[in-house]
């Protein structure tokens, strides 16, 4: 996928983290090889959290109950933010542009 | 995130759409102290939806990423919280309740209020609100309070599990839920056993919950029990592909 689009989504994915992380989230790093729990310190429901503001940014297009599914709420922490950045710009890539 | 402000406390709830036609809406209720709605979100969140459910979960008052009032937490709360949720939600029709534990227990309570408004109960190592289930979770709350002063031990070697002691020993210092809760108002058992949806309630074969299900068989004729070997009160974590291989063609038969 073309790089500006990842540095893009990753973009928007780091400013959904910060939202969640309030106060915390302001000095965080946030990369593609950043982990949920143990770089920023986000319980599975700060995770899982992440799906309404998901849904607001991408509409449909991006199944995030699907990414989750079969992770227990253990591993969910241990996902790096580029495994999500990936999976929204392959989801992307499914569905025909409307803008 | 989504926050909504229902009966005057702002919840956090998520939604995921049915994927296809629209077959029929189910509500995920979560347990007390440590659990939120990510427990239900990763296990059963995507199947529900894949069989053409809309799902919609949120967190219990005082848990999650809900607000957590100092008091408020007696059972009729709880079931007030769901009721103006619904509202909220607009649901079409009769629902599906889905409990872990105490999320179980306001599925029940919340049916033995609205009868018509159920369409089905599955529990997972839950009861009806009786005094025994109550007694128990009484001795429960008190037990995990004297608990937390382990929890700096604990978090050396266990970090994730010292992290759920800590959310519960906030919510039980932090607030009055564990007077309150045990203290509340029980449902009349004639209004339980107006309940007369499908229920379906799953236990571990290792914890001492399923010690209920003959009081809940009597009480609730229509209901099927099933025991999963080996599993304790953790069954909806542990356990999740054999919780999603009885729920799911349950449901299945009762949705049209």
């Amino acid at each position: 996928m073309p790089l500006d689009q990842t540095a893009t989504i990753l973009a928007d994915v780091a400013g959904m983290l910060r939202s969640v992380l309030g106060d915390f989230g302001d000095d965080a790093e946030i990369t593609m090889d950043t982990t949920f729990r143990d770089d920023l310190g986000m319980e599975s429901i700060d995770v899982v959290s992440l799906a309404g503001r998901l849904q607001a940014r991408y509409g449909t297009a991006v199944n995030f109950a699907l990414f989750v599914s079969g992770l227990d709420v253990e591993s969910v922490g241990e996902l790096r933010v580029g495994q999500l950045v990936d999976y929204i710009a392959d989801s992307l890539a499914k569905v025909p542009a409307t803008s | 995130m989504s926050m909504v402000r229902a009966n005057g406390i702002a919840l956090h709830v998520e939604e995921v759409p049915p994927i296809g036609a629209h077959r029929g809406t189910v509500v995920l209720i979560h347990g007390m102290t440590s659990d939120s709605m990510a427990s239900w979100f990763l296990t059963l969140a995507h199947p529900l939806s894949e069989a053409g459910m809309r799902v919609l979960l949120y967190d219990l008052r005082g848990h999650g990423r809900s607000a957590r009032p100092e008091s408020g937490y007696r059972l009729a709360d709880f079931v007030d919280d769901l009721e103006a949720l619904l509202a909220h939600w607009g649901t079409d029709g009769p629902v599906y309740l889905f409990g872990n534990s105490f999320g179980g227990t306001v599925a029940f309570a919340y049916a033995a209020r609205h009868p018509a408004a159920v369409a089905g109960i599955a529990t997972i190592e839950s009861a009806p609100p009786t005094g025994e289930w109550f007694a128990r979770m009484a001795r429960r709350l008190a037990r995990a309070a004297e608990t937390l002063a382990d929890a700096d031990a604990v978090a050396a070697s266990r970090p994730l599990v010292a992290r759920r002691m800590r959310a519960a020993s906030d919510l039980l210092a932090q607030t009055s839920i564990g007077e309150e809760l045990p203290a509340s108002d029980l449902p009349d058992p004639a209004a339980l056993a107006t309940i007369d949806c499908p229920v379906l309630c799953l236990y571990g074969g290792e914890s001492a919950v399923k010690e209920l299900a003959t009081a809940t068989e009597r009480l609730l004729p229509q209901s099927k029990h099933v025991v999963v070997p080996g599993q304790k009160h953790t069954l909806l974590i542990k356990a999740p592909d054999q919780v999603r291989a009885e729920v799911l063609p349950w449901l299945a038969t009762h949705v049209h």
